[in-house]
């Protein structure tokens, strides 16, 4: 019996002609571990709400959902809490309750278990996904890799037999994304429990998959084994740019074994491999000014806690993008803080255009000099529709590097993740800053949007804007950034242009350079690999 | 480990509210005394007062009541200078001295209270009340916490988009408002997230039940009837008048004998009893240390 199967499923928001989904139909055995993927709008979160009953939505539906061969409307209302489990996106919303145990209890008072039943199932999910340690802390303590964790221990202890998540690591860093999706594949792996995860994040998640199931347009292109549906994924290029690094540079070179892990995509490159072949490095031009300087800087939170930033020396030079890497609670984050005069450093000074921060003043520093994009982008919003929020930042619509007329009368809280991204973007540019800093930009976008933030930093960057990134994304970094520094224990460690640097590094690299590891010299990108495979020059 | 954390949050409440209790309502110099001494040293002991700073307003607070009295109150026999036409009694300095040590020993001990009482034990409190409260403070909580996080951040990106403007009182007035106004829509966005997880977790299927990870041991009971029995031995005599205290015209302390000396030595062990757990702790674990 399969664990779900969906029938003919047509469905339309109400007031509204467009068919989200139409006319799918798959089914899901018992113990597979499935993905599904497609480009943002493709119908993944409606086809995803519609088999938790709860929290389907409003609308116009044709077909059916069997779970273990009941359609949804007809299980009860605790079968329908119980049998499916659903995790979303947001780490901290989906949290009900303030204190980690009381969260884990949650689901099970709601059943109305005895305090015995739900104190032994609490305490074997604690042990299992190694929750004890923080079991008596306050939600808002975690991190927010514990606080995915702990939405996906809350929904395990109802013990679910389809568990299905909706995005749950666009949220989070890489490490942590990694770690969760590693948690998840252990769950499945350990109690053949059936998962259906939708996710941008497909360089980890394909290797490991039994099933691909694959949206465009809301209707279904097939739902198999990723190897059968490679061949099919790669002749529509927009889907296979979202594959793993592996797939697309067999794509490109005309390989078809269709590698899809590094181990799979190594032995691929093997034949081609060529030890000598260099590719050039881009030398940056000598002698260009420093547009933001940090000299020997100290910062901490308060006067208990430990240095966050210690004896921090960076320099942004101007026109350059500069990508600062490192792991969680490096001081990234705070670095840009300090930069842009959020935060005061203790010693050391801030130097931009070469004048002290102090002397900027009147928040002459904010005007045509430094801006900030935060990481939570929707803290830069203030109004109901996108063109107050222009109006009000005094953006001029026609010098922006891209359009954002079709979002003007929406409320930028209804915006996705990417169309969030480049209102707030817009906003930032309205002060016509010579220096941009961003947070972690890539969070939460498709290898599309991706691909087109990277064409707008480019266009930046030719208008003369100096750029500092702070990000967790090294494929991202190895294809934007001029320069890359490396952080660790709050101060830069080491510093390069990206193909040095990611050849150096052995861990903290991209796929690529993981794949080509001893058969090229600094190969970093998809498209260095495809270049030096095929016996290009690449500049 | 400190040991007053270990226990159940209902004997703990009982504790305290027995000790502030008497504190707050004797008026009796002797007993505020063994309060104030009580309550700071086991303050100082857990180091739930960490700042210098808090230590010295508790005290300003002390001889703030002690020197206003006099002023205001001119009862009492022993004048010891007059000002202007308002005579200055050492009787009314000393009913200010000891109101004040009212004052000082039940925030000391508030301060304990507060620091052991973390919200998931008031929230078993409230939870044998009425499960319903207790999930929703529980729920109020939380909320409290994201939306001063989110304000706090709004706030840092608004300044570092040169958007936030506090030249002047009105400026920053005007930037707080429009945020508080862009909280409230966030607010509601995310109340729709929280309320589709509760669904989701099958909120509203049933009837709930209430759990909680604090259970009532012996310890419990011990600490427990110890705790009553002492305060009633301190509040009987009390009631009595066997230790009563008359400030004016001139001090008098009121002497029954045995059943003062029960008063004072039951109110100084019910003081001592958390320090004396907390000690006692610290001794036993130190050797099972030294076993090791």
């Amino acid at each position: 019996m399969e664990m779900l199967k969906i029938e003919n499923l047509t469905f339309s928001y109400p007031q509204s002609t467009h068919r989200v989904l139409r006319d799918v139909s798959f089914g899901i055995e018992e113990g597979e571990f499935c993905v599904l993927c497609g480009a943002t709008g493709s119908g993944k979160s409606t086809l995803l709400r519609l088999c938790k009953r709860e929290l389907a939505p409003n609308g116009q539906r044709s077909g059916q959902i069997l779970i273990n061969g009941t359609p949804t409307e007809q299980l009860s209302a605790r079968e329908a809490a119980v049998r499916v489990g659903f995790v979303c996106q947001q780490p901290d919303q989906q949290i009900v309750c303030d204190k980690v145990w009381h969260e884990l209890a949650f689901g099970l008072e709601n059943l109305g278990l005895s305090q015995n039943e739900i104190a032994r199932r609490v305490a074997e999910m604690a042990g299992y996904l190694g929750i004890e340690p923080w079991f008596d802390r306050q939600v808002k303590e975690l991190s927010g890799g514990q606080k995915q964790l702990l939405n996906l221990a809350s929904v395990m202890v109802m013990h679910p037999d389809l568990l299905i998540l909706d995005e749950p690591t666009s949220q989070l860093d890489p490490i942590a994304a990694a770690e969760f999706l590693h948690t998840l594949s252990k769950i499945n792996r350990d109690f053949s429990l059936t998962v259906l995860i939708a996710e941008h994040r497909l360089e980890e998640l394909v290797p490991m998959c039994d099933r691909l199931i694959v949206l465009k347009d809301g209707t279904l292109l097939g739902a198999d084994a990723p190897d059968v549906l490679m061949p099919r994924i790669a002749q529509d290029p927009a889907l296979l740019a979202s594959m793993p690094t592996a797939v697309r540079v067999a794509c490109a070179i005309g390989d078809q074994s269709y590698p899809l892990s590094v181990k799979e995509g190594r032995a691929m490159i093997a034949k081609y491999a060529d030890p000598t072949r260099i590719l050039p490095e881009n030398a940056p031009k000598s002698g260009r000014s420093k547009a933001l300087e940090l000299k020997n800087v100290y910062f901490r939170y308060a006067r208990e806690l430990p240095d966050t930033l210690a004896d921090l020396s960076l320099s942004l030079y101007e026109g350059e993008t500069l990508c600062v890497l490192g792991g969680n609670g490096s001081g990234k984050s705070t670095m840009l803080g300090v930069a842009s005069g959020v935060h005061k450093p203790y010693a050391g000074s801030v130097l931009v255009f070469g004048k002290k921060l102090n002397e900027y003043k009147n928040q002459t520093l904010y005007r045509e000099n430094l801006a900030l994009l935060p990481q939570d982008v929707q803290t830069v919003f203030l109004h109901n529709t996108v063109e107050e929020e222009m109006k009000d930042a005094g953006v001029d619509l026609s010098a922006l590097p891209f359009d954002l007329t079709p979002l003007l009368g929406m409320h930028p809280y209804d915006l996705s993740g990417g169309e969030q991204q480049l209102a707030a973007l817009a906003k930032v540019l309205a002060t016509n800053p010579k220096i941009l800093l961003l947070d972690e930009p890539t969070k939460g976008l498709d290898a599309e949007k991706k691909q087109h933030l990277l064409e707008i930093l480019r266009t930046l960057r030719s208008r003369g804007v100096s750029i500092l990134i702070v990000t967790h994304d090294v494929e991202f970094a190895a294809l934007c950034a001029d320069r890359c520094v490396l952080f660790f224990r709050g101060s830069a460690v080491s510093d390069g242009l990206p193909r040095t640097f990611f050849a150096e590094n052995n861990f903290y690299t991209t796929a690529a350079r993981r794949m080509s590891r001893g058969y090229f010299q600094n190969a970093v990108t998809a498209r260095d690999l495809v270049a030096l495979c095929r016996g290009e020059e690449v500049l | 480990m400190k040991a007053l954390d270990t226990y159940n949050p209902f004997t703990i409440a009982v504790y305290f509210l027995a000790t502030a209790g008497i504190a707050m309502f004797c008026m009796q110099p002797i007993l505020l005394a063994l309060a104030l001494i009580g309550a700071m040293a086991l303050c100082i002991l857990r180091h739930d007062v960490r700042s210098a700073r808090t230590h010295l307003g508790f005290w300003a607070l002390f001889f703030l009541a002690a020197l206003l009295n006099p002023l205001l109150s001119h009862n009492g026999a022993s004048v010891l200078l007059v000002i202007g036409n308002a005579p200055i009694t050492a009787e009314s300095i000393f009913w200010g001295m000891t109101s004040g040590a009212a004052i000082l020993s039940v925030l000391y001990l508030f301060c304990s209270f507060g620091a052991i009482m973390q919200s998931d034990k008031l929230l078993y409190l409230f939870g044998k009340l009425s499960p319903r409260l207790s999930l929703i403070l529980s729920m109020g909580l939380r909320y409290v916490s994201l939306f001063s996080e989110q304000w706090r951040k709004i706030k840092q990106a608004q300044i570092s988009l040169g958007l936030y403007k506090n030249d002047n009182i009105l400026e920053s007035a005007r930037g707080e408002l429009r945020i508080f106004s862009i909280l409230l829509s966030w607010a509601l966005e995310n109340g729709i997230v929280t309320a589709n997880s509760m669904s989701a977790r099958g909120y509203g299927t049933g009837k709930r039940t209430h759990f909680s990870i604090f259970s009532f041991t012996w310890r419990d009971g011990l600490l427990l009837s110890v705790t009553l029995l002492l305060a009633a031995g301190t509040i009987v005599p009390l009631a009595l008048g066997a230790v009563t205290f008359t400030f004016y015209p001139t001090l008098h302390l009121h002497h029954a004998g045995a059943l003062s000396y029960l008063c004072y030595l039951s109110y100084g062990a019910l003081v001592a009893l958390p320090i004396l757990l907390e000690t006692e702790d610290a001794v036993k674990w130190k050797c099972l240390r030294s076993k090791i």
